[in-house]
Formats: structure tokens, sequence, C-alpha cells
């Protein structure tokens, strides 16, 4: 490391070598006597474009680029040379970094909390942000432009007071829309970015809770996206990736305290465990755990800009959206019409909303426990011939699924024998996939549809067990034919051992 | 007219048949086993040539072909899986015979003159061999085959000069691909084999010009008569290693499980895949694996493997030109260094081997390489000091310098924690030390010279 070091030392480029109003700072010493540009620092000077370099120069000339800690602290966010130079043209920038010039409270600085600033002001997370990435900085939310020296008054008149524009957020939403309502404007930027999030977040739960009830506790722009560090819903950082939306949601309403006062469409206290329910679920389980960005988040079910609560009538529809075959069987099945009469929300009525868990097997037949049992003691009375379904699916999809368990561990077994195991493999493969079809029909409630999947099924599992047979009759074969073999052979030694022995003691004997 | 009589009045048989009648095995205090080592590597060679030119028959060399024609062979060509298998299992065992047969010859000093030259093409039969292995690998055309020869001709890269040419010569282009195939392909089936007959004929020429070596000292007093004594003895054992071929393709088709000792088909190589950890050549190519992990970046102003490349190279020199050497061999007298020095080097290259192999490593992905070192370390010193006790209760051999060497270092490294590389420069100066210090004596009675 000390090599590493001292040649960075002697390899360091000479302070001739830069422009005039830079070489001050080269030389400048913290309080400690050490110097407060490193030796990489001023390598990452030295490597920069000579455009990039003349407007540091620049800025240190204006004296805007007040010392050699701010320099320090703009080459500590290693941007790219054109990010540098668009903060190096940024007066609203270079004044609220550095930490001569601004206090504490209004400083943008890498680390917030050592400075004592504002966690929302984080020099890192600002360079970030995607609008900035694309060349929006202050002065497009804030007012002014780049090139102004000092605050000018226009800067926070387009804003309400600070006092109102905390207690009432309802300004948020329109002044975001400014931009991003406007399709001619955002073609510039993203040509494939929606236009339409304003319009669907007016008829949102959030929405109506925020301009219609004035509620400013309800979420807004700034609740789900953040400020100063607004990313992509593709970056893993952002608030809004499908991975971190559960948090995001969660930040309201997995809060009591926040949620408090709130109520259900039938009246009922908003629940709070919708997140840790969601997380627990196949759906969390998928997305979270597994990586699965097909599974849904909050957003999937309940949209995003327009987020409401599902009813009762549509819930089963956003289901279908990704399930779509076990929606076609049971809106031909007889459950439809009953679920409609109970006004049961169809899929959430079996299988729950935010805690849905991995449908088993168990859930069907004709015993107590079961779902198929339980709910028709309840509600349908007893009803011989749906039992007798109910049965006859458990029966099938259990024999199945034993014959599944009892064929596959055979493929490894006898793979590590040599034989031919591709007729067993391909017939598991069809096992598996009619296996997956016959628990699907299951929704259609009808034996006939049932059985329609179950007999491929079926003849999957006896094509895997004549496989397996055959394999191991292959590798009798070869036992016995290594046997055989070796009989032969052995036999053969046995006649030249005995002739060894012989012609041994003949020489012997002579 | 009899066939001989027939042969014989064309061909002259006479002087053929006076030979083979004439020509004897000698027969000494050791035992005769040792004598059959070499006959038992050309079985296992001929019997690579014959289910090689088995496997010829359906396989097609291919980026699209050769996997697929090796699965087609294993799964669906009658008996294709018993010859791929013993085409595999022969390959092994024709190493294991061939080392055998080597270590042999070194420790009856069996190198010595005249038989320098006999030595020297038998090293490069071993060296062929070792061609052999690495150029086969590839062809299934499978991931482990494939990650295992991209690091195996990287390695090439070490050599100076000439490295990176080097190895773009043997991978036809940058990188492992289709090219590659191609020319381990006519490598193995083609150019490798033509090289064995040439240097086989050779070699068995030598043989038979000079007949097999006695051990240093032996009086031939009696010999056994090659033809048809000890030719009936040879085509007994190759029955028998006929027999366990068949055994071992039919219980263990796919090897013994052991890394590097292993032909289960897998995956199909892709290219773009990443390279995932463990993967490990071939047994007889672990030493060298391993002393490469042992090199740091950069020693003495070279690559890390350029160091390892230059030790290898070394040590096969080294090896090569034991019979020049060995002076006192070539003059007929006792040699205990040069029979140490075999032993050392057993020592030396199953440390390296065991620690490849990540014994101690508790089947962990990333072992930890301390506790590696230890295990390995305790295993060859317990094999170190009972083949030690052993050589002096059976032979009286009494100079263990250089064996001790070699325990020292497994010791060091392993036992006190000492890196592998200073450890062994400490072995390596106690080795020249202790041969300068104490000048081998003659052998003491009964010991083998």
């Amino acid at each position: 490391m000390t090599a590493l070091l001292l040649a960075l030392i002697l390899a360091a480029p000479a302070p001739e070598s830069f422009p005039e109003p830079i070489r001050p700072f080269l030389k400048a010493k913290a309080k400690d006597g050490t110097p407060v540009l490193s030796a990489q620092d001023v390598e990452k000077l030295a490597q920069m474009p000579e455009r990039t370099r003349q407007l540091v120069a620049a800025a240190a000339d204006n004296m805007i680029l007040g010392s050699a800690d701010h320099l320090r602290i703009l080459l500590s966010l290693d941007l790219a040379p054109q990010g540098m130079e668009v903060v190096l043209q940024d007066n609203c920038i270079l004044c609220h970094s550095d930490p001569g010039n601004v206090k504490p409270r209004v400083l943008f600085s890498p680390d917030p909390a050592k400075q004592g600033s504002n966690p929302l002001l984080d020099l890192r997370e600002f360079v970030s942000d995607v609008h900035f990435r694309r060349g929006l900085s202050c002065s497009g939310c804030h007012g002014g432009t780049p090139k102004d020296e000092s605050m000018v008054s226009e800067i926070g008149e387009r804003w309400p007071k600070a006092d109102d524009r905390h207690k009432d957020r309802s300004w948020i939403p329109d002044f975001c829309a400014r931009c991003h309502a406007d399709p001619s404007f955002m073609r510039g930027f993203n040509p494939t970015l929606p236009t339409d999030q304003l319009a669907k977040y007016r008829e949102s739960k959030h929405g109506v809770l925020l301009l219609q009830q004035k509620d400013s506790h309800a979420a807004q722009c700034v609740s789900c996206h953040g400020v100063h560090g607004i990313r992509g819903p593709k970056s893993r950082k952002s608030t809004v990736n499908p991975q971190r939306i559960p948090d995001t949601c969660g930040s309201c309403h997995a809060s009591p305290g926040h949620m408090a006062g709130y109520k259900t469409d039938a009246g009922a206290p908003m629940p709070v465990n919708q997140v840790a329910e969601y997380k627990a679920s196949v759906h969390g389980q998928a997305l979270l755990v597994k990586g699965d960005l097909g599974a849904p988040s909050c957003t999937g079910c309940h949209g995003s800009h327009a987020a409401m609560p599902p009813a009762v009538a549509s819930v089963a529809q956003v289901c279908r959206r990704c399930h779509v075959i076990n929606g076609q069987l049971f809106d031909g099945s007889k459950h439809k019409v009953a679920f409609e009469s109970h006004t049961w929300p169809e899929c959430g009525q079996c299988h729950g909303k935010h805690a849905i868990v991995r449908a088993t097997d168990a859930l069907v037949g004709d015993k107590p426990g079961t779902l198929c049992h339980d709910c028709h003691k309840s509600y349908a009375g007893n009803n011989a011939a749906c039992d007798k379904t109910a049965a006859s699916f458990r029966a099938t999809l259990d024999e199945l699924a034993a014959g599944r368990a009892e064929v596959a561990p055979r493929e490894e077994e006898l793979a590590e024998k040599g034989l031919d195991v591709e007729p067993l493999s391909r017939a598991v493969g069809e096992l598996d996939e009619a296996l997956v079809q016959t628990r699907t029909r299951v929704h259609s409630f009808d034996p006939g549809t049932f059985q329609q999947a179950a007999a491929p099924a079926s003849d999957a599992l006896a094509k895997a067990r004549e496989s397996i047979a055959a394999a191991r009759g292959d590798y009798r074969f070869r036992q016995r034919g290594l046997f055989l073999a070796i009989g032969s052979i052995g036999l053969l030694a046995l006649a030249i051992g005995l002739k060894v022995r012989e012609v041994e003691r003949r020489r012997n004997g002579r | 007219m009899s066939l001989y009589g027939w042969l014989d009045k064309r061909y002259d048989l006479g002087p053929l048949v006076k030979f083979l009648q004439h020509k004897e095995v000698p027969v000494g205090a050791h035992s005769l086993f040792w004598y059959y080592l070499g006959g038992l590597t050309l079985f296992f060679f001929m019997v690579q040539v014959g289910s090689g030119a088995l496997l010829l028959v359906y396989y097609q060399v291919g980026e699209s072909t050769s996997y697929e024609s090796i699965r087609f062979i294993t799964t669906k060509v009658p008996f294709g899986w018993l010859v791929r298998s013993i085409h595999c299992w022969s390959a092994h065992l024709m190493i294991v015979s061939l080392v055998l047969h080597m270590l042999s010859t070194m420790l009856l000093k069996a190198y010595r003159a005249p038989r320098e030259l006999t030595w020297v093409t038998g090293f490069a039969l071993f060296a062929i061999a070792l061609g052999f292995g690495f150029s086969g690998y590839l062809l299934p055309w499978n991931e482990l085959a494939f990650f295992a020869t991209a690091v195996g001709t990287d390695s090439v890269k070490a050599v100076p000069g000439v490295g990176e040419w080097l190895m773009q010569v043997m991978r036809g282009g940058p990188d492992v691909s289709g090219n590659t195939l191609y020319r381990f392909f006519a490598l193995h089936v083609v150019i490798l084999p033509l090289i064995t007959f040439g240097v086989v004929g050779v070699h068995l020429l030598f043989i038979q010009k000079q007949g097999m070596a006695p051990p240093i000292g032996h009086v031939p007093s009696r010999g056994m008569k090659f033809f048809p004594d000890f030719a009936m003895r040879d085509v007994l054992l190759w029955l028998l290693c006929l027999m366990l071929l068949g055994s071992l393709a039919v219980f263990l088709p796919y090897g013994p499980h052991l890394p590097g000792v292993e032909w289960e088909l897998g995956h199909k190589a892709n290219p773009l895949a990443p390279a995932y950890p463990g993967i490990k050549p071939e047994w007889y190519f672990l030493w060298v694996y391993q002393l490469l992990k042992e090199f740091p970046p950069h020693i003495f102003g070279l690559e890390g493997p350029q160091g390892a490349v230059a030790v290898v190279s070394l040590l096969m020199a080294v090896w090569a030109l034991v019979p020049w050497l060995d002076r006192r061999a070539r003059r007929g007298e006792a040699s205990p260094a040069f029979t140490d020095l075999g032993i050392a080097a057993v020592l030396f290259i199953a440390f390296l081997t065991l620690k490849a192999w990540d014994i101690g490593g508790g089947g962990a992905v990333q072992p930890d390489p301390n506790a590696v070192a230890r295990a390995c370390a305790i295993w060859i010193l317990v094999a170190g000091f009972a083949a030690t006790a052993l050589r002096f209760a059976l032979w009286r051999h009494t100079w263990f310098v250089f064996s001790a060497a070699a325990l020292l270092h497994a010791a060091l490294h392993g036992l006190f924690g000492v890196s592998y590389l200073p450890a062994g420069a400490i072995a390596a100066l106690a080795a020249v030390a202790g041969a300068t210090l104490t000048r081998p004596g003659p052998a003491l009675a009964g010991e083998p010279k």
C-alpha cells in the first residue's frame, strides 16, 4: 500500500501543468497539515478533458468554486466529464455544495448526516437523479437560471409559500404535471414515458383524498418517487423498482400511525398488515426472494398512479391478467353463478388476497379440512354428486403426485448407472406438464374437463414406469453379459495359468 | 507344407525364432511384477486404439455434433456405453500403469547406461500420453471439458516470449472454439497416435536389442524365458485387466466420481455461459494446476504462472536427464540419493494433488485453505513416515534426505502455516545442505542397489 501511495505521489502531475486559478488548491493544506487534495484527486484533475479543466479554472477564477475542500467534494462524486461540466456551469449547485458559502441547513453534501444538513440534500443522490442526468437541474423546479450569481426573487415563486406548501400538498401533482402531462415536452426526453399520470392520479384513491378532500396525508408524486434522487423503475435503487414497491407502499400502509382514521369501503378500520402478508405470500416470495420480476407487487393488482382497491366484481379480473386459463375454466363452471349469488370475489374466496399461499392438492376433497368440503357444508348443504367429484379429483391428484414422487428420483439413480434415461426424462417432463394442466382443470369443477387433462398425465406416468422397467432390464442384461464375459475370459486365463505351470514344471523337471 | 514352413521359406523366420528362444527376463531379488508394467501399459494402449477406433465409427467432430454424437453413442448405439466407458477407464489405467512403470524404472535404476535412450523414449511416451489425455478431454464438447480446456490452454500463455502465440496455435484463435475442437481431434486421433507408434517402436526396439535391465549388482544366474514363459504371464495379466476393465465399465460407467476422474457427459459446452467454480483438470494434471495456484501474481519479475511453468519445466528436465545425472548408477554402484529422489518426487506430487482435491475441506465450494493444507500435510507425513519405515525395514535404506525435505515442506506449509513457496524454498535449501553434508554411503547388506 505504501509503495502504491509512493508511486502515485512520484507520478503526480506537476502543479504547473494546471491552469493558474487551480494551483492554489493543489497547495492547500488541512488543519493537520496534510494536503486537502489527495494524490488521487490531483490525478482525477489531470485526467479531465481540457475543456472540463478550463471550466474548473473558470469557476475557481469566479470564486464560485470557493476552496480546495469544495473542489475535493466535487471530485469525490466521480462524475463523467459531461456530468462534471453540467455541475461546473450551474451556479445553484456550485453555491449550495460549498460548505464555506452556505449554512448546513441548505448545503448539498455527499454525506448530509455528517454535515448536519437535511437528508434530502444528498449531493451524490442529486447527481444520480434521472432529471439531472437528462439535463434538468435545480432551476427546472425551483426557478431562476443556472447562470444567476445570486438568489433572484423568481426562485420560490413557482411554489406556494413555505408554510402553505407543507400544510397543503395538493399543489405537487400539478407542479410535476407541468412537464409530465405535456406529451410534446416529454417527447424530447423519453418518448415512451406515458403522460397520463395526472389524469390517472385524479381518479385514484390517493388523488381523491388529496385533491378533493384536501387530505395531505394522502400519497402524491414525491411520496413514492422522492426528491433529488429520483430514478427510473429499472434502477434497483429506485423507490418504484418492482422489488422495492412493497416497502414504498408499506411506508404508509404498514404504519398504524399513518393509517389511523382511514376506513375500508366496508367501513372497517384500514388494516396495516397487507405488506407483511404479501411478503409471506407466493407472489411476495417469487418477487422478493426468487427475483421473479413477472410476479405482481402492490401495483400489479392495485395499479400505480390510478391506485385503488379492486372492487369485488373486478378482483377476479385482476387475477385473470396472469392466471388466464384458471379464469376461463371458472367462468364456465357452476361456481361462477353460485359465487355471484353470494357476491364473493371469485379467486380471493378460496385463495385469499394479500396472503395467497401456494395452492396444494390438500385444498381439494370431500373430507373435513378440505376447502371443498368445508365450504359446501356451510353453504351448499349435502350434495353427493359434488362430494363424489371432489373425491375423484383428490384421488386422481394424489395418485399422480405419488406416482411422480416415485418415478422422478429414479432418473438420477439410473443415470448414475450409465443407463439411457432420456425416455424417462421425457416422460417425467410430460407428466409435470399434464399435472399442471390437471390441477388447473380443477377450476372447471367438471369431471369430464378434469379427465381430459388427467388422462394424459396417467399415460405419462405409465410411460415413465415402463422406461424405468426397460432401463432396469438393460442393467440386468449388462450384468449378465459381464458375468458371461468374465466367465469366458476367466476360463481362458485359467487355461493359460495351467499352461504356465505346466511349462514351468516341465522346465524345472528338465 | 505347414504355415510356418510356408512363411519361413519366404521370410526366413529362423533368426527371429532363435532370438525369441534365447530372449530372457532377469529374475532377481526384486519382484518380477515390475517387469510386467511396460507390457501392461502397452495393453491399455492397444485397448485405447481398439475402443477409440470403435468410437470413431459414430463420433462426429464439430461444435454442433460432438456432444450430440457422444450422447448418441452412450444412449442409442448398441454397447456404445461400454466402448466409451472402457475407453475412459483404460485411459486412466494406462496413465497409472505408465507412471508405475516409470517409477519402477527410476527406483531399479534401469535407466543407467547403456539404456539412457530407453528412458528418454519412455519419458517422451509419458509426455505423449498426457497429450492424449488433454486432447481427448475436450472431444465430448461438454461444459466441464470446455472450461478445463480453457484453463489448461490459458496456462500456456506463461511460456516466455511465445506463450500468447502458442496459446493461439493450440486454440486456433483467441478463445476455445470449434477450431480448438478440430485441432484437438486431429491431434488425438491422427498426430499423437502416429508419433506414439513410432516412439513405442523405438522404445521396444531398444528393449529387444539391449534386453531388460537387471537390478544393480544382480548376477544373472538364471533368467526366465521371455517366450513362452514371460509372454504367457503377460497375457494372463492382460486378461485379468480386461476383466477389471469390463467390471469397472459396468459398475462405475462414469468413473469413481472423484474430481479429475469422472466423465459423465453433463451439459453441452456453452462458450457464452460463465465458468462455474470447482473446475479441475484430470487427476494427473492436478499437481501442476495446484502449483499454478500456489504462485503469487508476480514473483522475481515474472508473472506467477511463468514462475510455476519454469519450476515444472525444471523438474521435468531433471527427471528426463536422470540417466546422465546419476553418475553412481552409471558406474554400476548403488545410488541411494536417486532412489530417495524418486520417493521425494512421489511425495511432492501427492501433496499437491491432495491439496487440489481439497482433502480436509469438508466438501465446501470454497474450503478453508489452511484446513486443507493441514489435512493434506498430515496424510503426506503419515504416508512418508510409513514409506521410510518400510524402506528401512525391508531394504535397509538409510539415506532419506530428499524425502525428508519433501516431508519438511509439507509440515512447514500444512502444520506451521508457512506459505507454500517459502516452505518449498526452505525445504530445498535443507535438501541441498543435507545432500552436501551427508554423502550417501555404500549400500548396506541386503539393500537393493
